[in-house]
């Protein structure tokens, strides 16, 4: 990654804390990564046996077992990440990746996590949701002395809870959380058949909900924006640069989902119902669920949606609200819908020559068509499916259920081949007669009539 | 027959004393044709034939658009005002020619009878003095006409630089009205598309008259700039002198001439300065003209003497023969006033002379600033702030495509970047007005400079945001 080199070398220059290497000689040696594919799960090589966990654009981060001990090495460092093809963004995270890799462990593991500092600035990390003594929670100045730049600390706790977490910085939080620092963590239970509510899964899919403002043209993330975000992602991607979830038809399948933006995400699933059976608070009580097709994940939230993936197909997998399934887009465009255009046009192009109508219809030109954009930038919606543009962007993916997959194999399938007559088509007989309510005698719309209230004599 | 031998001898003498010709329109010239800018033929038109040719000379200089060197002949050519001018300075000359010329001998005949007796005296008399004085006064005549040329030459480069600048104001006005067309037609084009997105329910009044109230500032720009151009060329036919047909047949180049590579540089300036001055010329011509002056006064104001030649005839006597001198005896006017007046006249001279060095080398400076900064600004426009406009209207339609801007945007930044040209336009005017007055400058010649500390008006007008 050439362009990886080039960045962190800039960064060296303007200050970036680099970290001797005859330093890190007693440390495990930091895994990195730049890849913003899927990995494969990752077994433990050692240590008690668990189900790893697929992330999704990302890794698990390997660990080394020493004197009874867990160790891992994260690594906070500025890093280039591809959203999606056509943009990399300019973002800080952890060995060599936004989010960071994740922590997988086993209940009851000692577990000593290494922080090297290789920001500019400061830096500590909490551990989010997690027992553990009050001087390793990671909250700089509060239970920890910040860790400055160049530097490595040590958190050393037992994993005490099974569940679904997170780390993310607690030190200059706003800013680097703005700027890409999270990641996830799962501790499996020890005895999975003695935790209430958990069950093994077939597949069992993580990620973070994170998002960006960045400005088009531009790679780096205004880290001082508070809700008017324009690029929303799953684990740092958007789509269409977002991997599907593959999973075999009649799986077990979990998601876990958490949230570290600045807004609710009611993600959604089709095609199936699912219940939520953890938090980052626990497993729930089987007895206290309920079906759904959306959860509603709130900030600084964890959901462990679950479900038996038992039609097949591909089945989209969104943030519902609607915006949430866009790129970079200008919120202060007038609506063109229904404006007519003609000879305004050529008016136009004889000042802007390369200008073209758009909008007149609707925006679903702007998934059709290719048009040359600002440096870096994403179009507001684009992707192609087998029938034509998806026309989305942002925090969408798709479930694809197939008969017949390898027990590890979550290679990208392909489009689903729809049985014979099973996909929507275009009606070509006489359409039938619509039924209509009585007295209604035409279909045809009410003329818009706005009045202004006309003070007193006004009585409507 | 000794009488018949000197009237002979005084027909050369005469002739002598007469002095120099009488100046024709053509000596006038000698000046001003050697120090007009080269390609102009500078005549005056005496006679209907010359002007028949004059005007058709006029009518080929304007069957093609008119550059500025081709304005400068078509006034040296058609205007009635460089006409009055030459004319004006031939009487001058005229005039100061006679100055230097003895006055005529005055002849005084007188015939008496006495019964049958008549007597006949003849006295044929001239100034002495003025005679002796004749190479002054001839040398100071000739020092006096040939200010009264270069006097001449300094008013024909005056207009000279004047026909030059207007040329440029004509054309840049030309230009500026086109331009301000151009933002009028940006303007009209938002104002046209939120009138029909208020019409279709997706604008508000307010929205749609913010975007009518540019279109309105830039019909009411588009009115001013085009009275300019009117203004302007009006100006400049003014200037050439040309008639209400000549001028409608007038027409100017699309744009101004591009700047030069590279600006004068400011050694070259001061030299050119050093031999060509007009004003500083004719400073010392008028210190010389007033120290003749002062020597001359010396004998002159003290006393007059008047030589006569005598010849009386009376009957039956011989003629009578003789001289008479008459002088004025310096009693009452012993001269003192005119002495003090004529070497008060050569201190001021003087003093105009060393003001003249003062402000040519001042003003020089102050020019050659003005042009050097004229050019910068000039150059700035044209290879900084234009291309930074229109990369930014390139990014903005780069933003209109992904839909993150809208188009009232892209037209509102396409304005601005017109109006980067506009300003761009007017530095080069500026810089062609400012080289024109250094022109004059170097020659010694009056000319306005290039008003450099004005701003340029915003002629986008609307700021892009805010939409």
């Amino acid at each position: 990654m050439t362009t990886r080199r080039l960045f962190l070398g800039g960064a060296a220059l303007a200050g970036a804390a680099t970290v001797a290497r005859s330093a890190l000689a007693a440390l495990p040696e930091p895994a990195s990564r730049t890849d913003t594919n899927t990995a494969a799960p990752l077994a433990p090589a050692q240590g008690r046996p668990y189900r790893p966990v697929v992330t999704l654009n990302g890794w698990s981060l390997p660990f080394r077992l020493r004197n009874g001990w867990k160790e891992f090495h994260l690594v906070a460092e500025p890093v280039v990440r591809e959203l999606a093809p056509g943009m990399n963004a300019q973002l800080w995270g952890y060995n060599g990746s936004s989010p960071g890799p994740t922590i997988e462990v086993v209940e009851g593991d000692k577990v000593r996590i290494f922080v090297t500092n290789r920001l500019p600035e400061h830096h500590a990390v909490h551990w989010h949701g997690q027992r553990l003594p009050n001087g390793m929670d990671g909250v700089g100045g509060l239970t920890q002395p910040h860790i400055p730049p160049g530097k490595t600390f040590v958190y050393e706790f037992e994993a005490r809870r099974p569940g679904t977490f997170m780390y993310h910085p607690h030190a200059d939080e706003m800013v680097q959380m703005a700027m890409g620092m999270m990641g996830f963590w799962v501790t499996h239970p020890r005895e999975p058949r003695r935790v209430p509510g958990y069950v093994e899964c077939d597949r069992d899919f993580v990620f973070l909900l994170n998002a960006f403002d960045i400005e088009p043209g531009s790679a780096t993330p205004k880290v001082n924006t508070m809700l008017d975000f324009n690029l929303w992602c799953f684990n740092s991607r958007v789509f269409p640069g977002i991997d599907p979830l593959v999973v075999r038809r009649g799986d077990r399948v979990r998601i876990r989902i958490g949230n570290l933006t600045m807004t609710n995400h009611p993600i959604h699933l089709h095609g199936h119902e699912f219940v939520v059976a953890g938090t980052d608070g626990g497993w729930t009580n089987p007895a206290s669920r309920w079906p759904e097709v959306t959860v509603d994940v709130a900030v600084g939230q964890m959901r462990a949606v679950e479900f038996v993936a038992d039609e097949p197909g591909d089945w989209a997998l969104h943030c519902h609200k609607s915006h949430h399934t866009m790129n970079a887009m200008g919120h202060d465009v007038p609506t063109m819908i229904g404006v007519d255009h003609r000879e305004v046009v050529q008016r136009i192009q004889k000042l802007v020559p390369d200008y073209m109508v758009m909008g007149e219809r609707g925006m679903a030109d702007m998934g059709e068509m290719e048009m040359p954009l600002p440096d870096n930038t994403l179009p507001m919606m684009s992707g192609q499916g087998p029938f034509g543009p998806v026309e989305m962007g942002g925090m969408f993916t798709v479930l694809k259920v197939r008969e017949g997959l390898a027990r590890n194999d979550y290679r990208d399938p392909g489009p689903y081949a729809h049985p014979a007559g099973t996909v929507a088509r275009e009606w070509t007989d006489a359409a039938p007669e619509p039924q209509r309510a009585p007295g209604a005698a035409s279909a045809a719309p009410a003329p818009l009539r706005a009045r202004k209230p006309s003070g007193h004599n006004a009585h409507h | 027959m000794r009488t018949r031998t000197k009237a002979l001898v005084l027909v050369p003498l005469v002739a002598v004393l007469a002095g120099c010709a009488t100046p024709g329109p053509q000596d006038a010239l000698v000046e001003a044709r050697r120090l007009a800018p080269q390609g102009g033929e500078l005549t005056l038109a005496t006679d209907e034939a010359a002007r028949r040719e004059r005007e058709s000379a006029v009518a080929r200089a304007l069957a093609e658009p008119l550059d500025a060197q081709g304005a400068w002949r078509v006034a040296l050519l058609n205007s009635p005002a460089l006409q009055a001018l030459i004319a004006q300075s031939w009487a001058a000359q005229a005039t100061v020619v006679q100055s230097g010329r003895l006055p005529n001998p005055r002849l005084a005949l007188e015939r008496l009878t006495r019964g049958d007796e008549t007597e006949i005296g003849r006295v044929l008399s001239f100034g002495l003095l003025e005679l002796l004085a004749l190479p002054w006064r001839a040398g100071q005549a000739e020092r006096a006409a040939e200010a009264a040329r270069l006097q001449l030459a300094a008013d024909v480069l005056r207009v000279g630089a004047q026909v030059r600048q207007q040329w440029v104001r004509a054309v840049a006005a030309q230009q500026l009205a086109q331009y301000h067309e151009q933002v009028r037609d940006a303007a009209q084009a938002s104002a046209e598309l939120a009138r029909r997105m208020q019409a279709v329910g997706n604008y508000s009044r307010l929205q749609r008259d913010r975007e009518q109230a540019f279109y309105a500032d830039a019909t009411a720009q588009l009115a001013r700039a085009r009275q300019a151009a009117v203004a302007e060329r009006e100006a400049l036919v003014r200037l050439l002198g040309l008639s209400p047909q000549q001028a409608s047949s007038l027409r100017l180049p699309d744009r101004l001439p591009d700047l030069p590579g590279e600006p004068r540089p400011a050694q070259q300036v001061a030299d050119a300065a050093k031999r060509e001055r007009v004003d500083l010329r004719l400073a010392q011509r008028r210190l010389a003209a007033a120290d003749a002056q002062r020597t001359l006064a010396r004998w002159t104001s003290l006393t007059d003497i008047e030589l006569g030649v005598v010849r009386n005839s009376e009957t039956h006597q011989p003629t009578q023969r003789g001289f008479e001198l008459e002088l004025t005896l310096p009693l009452f006017d012993a001269g003192q006033a005119r002495r003090a007046g004529a070497s008060a006249e050569a201190i001021a001279a003087l003093n105009q002379v060393h003001q003249v060095q003062i402000e040519a080398t001042s003003t020089l400076r102050e020019r050659y600033a003005a042009y050097r900064t004229a050019y910068d600004l000039a150059r700035h426009f044209r290879d900084e702030v234009v291309p930074l406009r229109q990369r930014i209207v390139d990014e903005m339609l780069l933003r209109y495509n992904g839909m993150l801007g809208s188009v009232f945007e892209l037209l509102a930044e396409s304005r601005t970047h017109i109006g980067s040209v506009i300003g761009a336009i007017e530095a080069q005017r500026d810089f062609w007005l400012a080289d024109a007055a250094l022109d004059a400058a170097i020659l010694g010649v009056p000319a306005e400079g290039a008003s450099l500390l004005t701003q340029a008006p915003a002629a986008g007008g609307a700021s892009p945001a805010g939409h």
